[in-house]
């Protein structure tokens, strides 16, 4: 960078420029008022091409670069905040993940109408519980055949609802953290998917936000963005393009206050001149318009590194932070500047200094954007105390990772009713079922008995209920083996017959090893037993804590539906395998030894921390084997 | 008496045969025997390129004064400082106090720390790209770090094309005669060799092998021959080979099949390998091979590992471990860099079956790019009817995985 725009940045700044003065600035009062989304600017952009500028023309983009994508988000929001961040939600966060991971298809299909303005995007991670935390994301995606079934919800998501395309993340892999998050292309007017109530907002008032709901939303596994486990990945990346269009979104809501206040102070005569001219005032304009180069430079070179394929996170954070920073400091002081005029309604600055207040909180508050920037200097440090939410916060049970949602609300009545629905939610069919002899190996569904069940009389509410479930009858080994309540070939476990299907519902069975072994690939294991702390409720999906002879009748009857349909040949809703943590950089071999340096362990002896990169490592490191230099090593 | 072959003009085969080794480096069984390749270049100064094993001395003597004919050695090249070629440096040097040693730095600090007395002679140390001309044959030196030494280089004539490859392209097997790999069925008779050679001496290197194919691969036209240090010399259909080399450095199969490496301690596991195996071929996958670890040589079971896609563990527990044969046998893999295989496992237990998870464990987090799948199969101390189910699902489950690959 030369310090300075080009000339056509600057041409392009006057062609934005002008369009915000004659189209947004007379309505951007009554948006404000009246919390109104400005439909026809935001066709007339499109019209202009403002709304895909980084993308390649190829895919209805504009061509151009990120400075000019700035300069776009800056300029309209020098006039109204809001109408800035429609862009730049649009543009960095809605179609940008699309643009980078997406495949030609998704590209074809999505980023295209996106890219020319013929649909608006947005961007779906925050949740009620996973805010700058997304390890905490609790809206999942189970795969079921050719879909996804999406269900949860997302919270203070700008352009919702007018947006049309959504990238949303969701769960795929549960309990494992970040790791088990997934991104999916989601279109709005899907089955399940709705909106919440628009958020009544202290300022971007023209801008929408709202909550998104997904009830069992059908995705089309074709709409997965990139792989499983990618989501964190592409939400952090995105992230790190977002910031320079909020960077660039504080800029010009703290520019617009400047100017209106530069205006102001020569107009405004007191102790006969104008106020400009009073030192209290000139000195505030200076540090004002010092506080805006800063931020200027800060964004732009931001912008610059990023189209250059440079490393740019930390600078974008840096731009963010401080441009956001700034701009409360900026349009205080322009308000204040304005005196009493300024605290009334209908006057520009009182309307940019609430604008100004979202650019500190959103796409990551200012105190993560200091996270991510300490991060780059620092690198990670050297031993993790406390719980990263990226890592698995415990070791996994014996059947893996469960959902272990144990139902304690309320009356037995309803703590079934919602086990139920949960249950029919996940896509469990109660309308067929399997013969109740269907050997244990190749049943879809069973329903097992344990010596809790009590005396061989109460085998009947557990035939009933595999009667109303539509599954098998099992047992745990005591029950056949020495209770002889079974055949023998009906005890599930290790030793005995291994459960591979669907829905395994366990009554009064506490969970021995050995069992558990038995049931690990079951899809979904429910438990019912008496006792809180049998092992049975760490291994399981849903769990009610309660006697077996008040339950499983409640069950029973509220699972059945008459004669069952014969079941279709068994569809396994498959577990996934928890991803493996991707490695964080190449590998690479000693040309004089063969020793192979990890970037994820470091080099403990030669004072390089876990996590170094090899390219990072210092110039003079040499191999702690056979003392060769970098230069000999080769990529594995 | 001498016992040597032409290569090419000027260029002769002066190594020796050894079938009295049992093992190699000590640890290798070596049924074939094994030969230890040098060549000696007649041109207006004479050179010979490595030596021989210590207790092949006498013949390499005999053959050079041979074919010397009482000129004298002026060069000695040495592309690899291993004892099994570089045992006999001492003595050549006695013998022609005037040679001049070529090779790398670092082989010639590994020819001093093994006590050769080389300082009294003319060095010349090369590096990449160096070259020297001993008349009419103008000879190249090309660095092959770790392929499989540090030291180790290899030398290229490009007047007559010939590729003096070191341990590169070599094979178990004593040659008996037969010096040239078109003089005998390589494919029925020596691959298998070649490949336990390759896997367990070089398997480590697979990235430094893959650096020296990519210098190969420039000059591919111009080589005619290549001469390794153990087994046949190419001079026709190179690629066969070369492609080869390409997989087992890439970590990738040569074949879709199936490895099942059983440990039985009273034939019970066996058995269920073997129903696995019966049910694999009725299900139409026929290129499944079982081995017992208990009687099968490490080297052979690591060489049936690169060769084949799929890789079945089927182990007791004992000590409530992996039982210790097999897990010598997955260390080995590990050691050798094995990537990318698709892994089963069956377990075996009579009161607490832990080989299935420790063996799931050592092969997802101790291996690269790994991949077990879901269906496994739990033995209490017998197969029985009332596994036919699993076994069957985990049939289905190599045959899917087979599949998926292939999509």
């Amino acid at each position: 960078m030369n310090f300075k725009t080009t000339q056509a940045h600057e041409e392009f700044r006057a062609k934005v420029r002008a369009f915000a003065e004659t189209e947004v600035k007379p309505i951007a009062f009554l948006m404000d008022k009246d919390n109104l989304f400005p439909e026809d600017v935001v066709k007339k952009m499109a019209e202009m091409g403002l709304m895909g500028l980084p993308y390649p023309k190829e895919y209805g983009g504009a061509g151009l670069d990120v400075m000019s994508y700035a300069i776009a988000v800056e300029e309209l929001s020098r006039v109204d905040g809001g109408t800035g961040v429609i862009l730049s939600a649009h543009t960095s966060l809605g179609t940008w993940p699309i643009f980078a991971f997406g495949t030609e298809e998704q590209k074809q299909k999505y980023l295209v109408p996106l890219a020319k303005g013929e649909k608006i995007g947005a961007f779906g991670l925050t949740e009620p519980n996973a805010g700058s935390d997304s390890g905490g994301t609790e809206t999942t995606a189970v795969l079921k055949g050719d879909h996804y079934v999406l269900n949860g919800g997302k919270i203070f998501i700008t352009n919702a609802p007018k947006a049309d395309t959504y990238v949303v993340f969701a769960v795929t892999t549960p309990d494992i953290g970040t790791r088990g998050i997934s991104a999916f292309i989601v279109e709005k007017g899907w089955k399940g998917f709705d909106f919440g109530d628009h958020y009544d907002k202290m300022g971007i008032r023209s801008s929408t936000t709202a909550e998104l709901m997904f009830n069992d939303v059908m995705v089309p596994k074709e709409n997965l963005l990139g792989k499983e486990g990618d989501g964190f990945k592409i939400a952090m990346a995105t992230l790190d393009g977002g910031r320079i269009g909020i960077a660039a979104q504080a800029l010009g809501i703290a520019q617009g206050a400047n100017d209106a206040a530069v205006e102001y102070a020569k107009e405004r005569v007191q102790f006969g001149k104008p106020i400009a001219f009073q030192q209290a005032i000139s000195f505030k304009l200076a540090d004002m318009a010092t506080k805006l180069r800063c931020a200027r430079m800060l964004v732009y070179s931001a912008a610059e590194l990023k189209e250059h394929h440079e490393p740019y996170a930390m600078e974008a954070a840096m731009a963010k932070m401080y441009a956001s920073d700034i701009a409360l400091e900026v349009t205080n002081d322009a308000l204040q500047i304005h005196g009493g005029a300024g605290f009334m309604k209908g006057m520009e600055v009182e309307r940019a200094f609430r604008d100004a207040k979202i650019t500190t909180i959103y796409e990551g508050t200012n105190e993560i954007q200091r996270v991510v920037i300490a991060s780059h200097i620092l690198g990670k440090p050297p031993k993790s105390e406390g719980g990263s939410s990226s890592r698995p916060k415990k070791p996994a049970p014996i059947t893996g990772v469960r959902k272990r949602h144990i139902f304690r609300d309320g009356t037995p009545e309803e703590q079934v009713a919602e086990l139920v629905a949960h249950l029919k939610k996940d896509g469990h069919d109660f309308t067929v079922g399997i013969p109740m002899d269907t050997p244990i190996a190749q049943a879809e569904r069973v329903v097992s008995a344990g010596q809790g069940i009590g005396t061989k009389e109460n085998m009947k509410l557990i035939e009933a209920l595999a009667q109303a479930a539509g599954a098998a009858v099992g047992s745990s080994r005591p029950v056949a083996e020495t209770l002889k309540y079974v055949p023998l070939d009906r005890y599930v476990g290790m030793s005995g017959q291994k459960f591979t299907g669907n829905l395994y519902i366990a009554c009064g069975i506490s969970g021995a090893v050995q069992h558990l072994k038995g049931i690990k690939d079951a899809s979904t294991i429910v438990a019912i037993n008496k006792n809180a702390g049998a092992p049975i409720f760490k291994n399981c999906d849903y769990g009610i804590v309660g006697d077996v002879n008040v339950i499983l009748p409640l069950l029973a009857a509220a699972l059945d539906t008459g004669e069952k349909e014969p079941a279709p040949p068994m569809v396994k809703m498959k577990r996934p395998i928890p991803p493996k943590p991707e490695p964080i950089g190449k590998r690479y071999v000693c040309g004089g030894c063969g020793y192979e340096y990890v970037p994820e362990l470091g080099d403990e002896n030669g004072e390089i921390a876990p996590g170094t990169l090899f390219e990072k490592l210092p110039e003079d490191w040499v191999c702690p084997e056979c003392a060769e230099s970098k230069d000999m090593f080769i990529e594995a | 008496m001498y016992c040597v072959r032409k290569v090419t003009d000027d260029l002769y085969w002066v190594g020796a045969n050894d079938h009295r080794l049992h093992l190699f480096e000590n640890i290798h069984p070596i049924p074939r025997g094994v030969s230890y390749n040098a060549y000696l270049l007649l041109d207006e100064q004479t050179a010979l390129f490595d030596t021989v094993d210590w207790s092949a001395c006498r013949q390499l003597l005999e053959n050079l004064e041979h074919l010397l004919a009482g000129r004298p050695l002026d060069y000695l090249v040495i592309n690899h400082m291993e004892p099994d070629h570089g045992a006999s440096i001492e003595e050549i040097l006695l013998r022609w106090p005037q040679v001049k040693i070529v090779s790398t730095e670092k082989s010639f600090m590994l020819m001093r720390q093994f006590g050769f007395h080389v300082d009294s002679h003319e060095l010349i140390t090369v590096k990449e790209g160096d070259s020297q001309s001993f008349g009419k044959h103008q000879v190249t030196f090309v660095a092959a770090p770790m392929v499989h030494w540090p030291e180790a280089m290899v030398s290229f004539d490009t007047t007559a094309g010939v590729l003096f490859s070191a341990d590169a392209f070599g094979s178990f097997g004593a040659l008996d005669g037969k010096l040239f790999a078109d003089e005998v069925n390589f494919d029925r008779d020596w691959l298998d060799d070649a490949r336990r050679y390759l896997t367990n001496i070089v398997g480590k290197y697979g990235p430094h092998v893959q650096l020296l194919l990519k210098k190969a691969g420039g000059i591919l036209d111009q080589i005619k021959f290549i001469c390794p240090l153990h087994g046949p010399v190419w001079r026709k259909d190179l690629m066969y080979f070369v492609d080869k080399y390409d997989k087992w450095s890439r970590y990738e199969p040569e074949e879709q099949g199936v490895l099942i490496a059983y440990a039985s301690m009273y034939g019970n596991t066996e058995a269920a390998a073997q129903a696995l195996a019966a049910k694999l071929c009725e299900k139409g996958m026929s290129n499944v091979w079982v081995y017992d670890v208990s009687n099968t040589h490490v080297s052979q079971l690591v060489s049936e590992s690169f060769r084949l896609s799929h890789i079945v563990l089927a182990s007791v527990t004992y000590n409530l471990g992996i039982y210790p044969v097999m897990h010598d046998y997955l260390l080995h893999l590990k050691a050798l860099n094995l990537q990318n295989r698709t892994f089963a496992i069956i377990e075996n237990g009579s009161w607490a079956v832990k080989s299935g998870d420790l063996m799931q464990n050592f092969v997802n987090n101790e291996m690269k790019n790994m991949t077990v799948i879901n269906e496994r199969l739990s033995l209490a101390s017998a197969l029985n009817e009332s596994k036919a189910t699993e076994l069957e699902l985990l049939a289905d489950g190599i045959l899917d995985s087979m599949a998926q690959k292939e999509t």
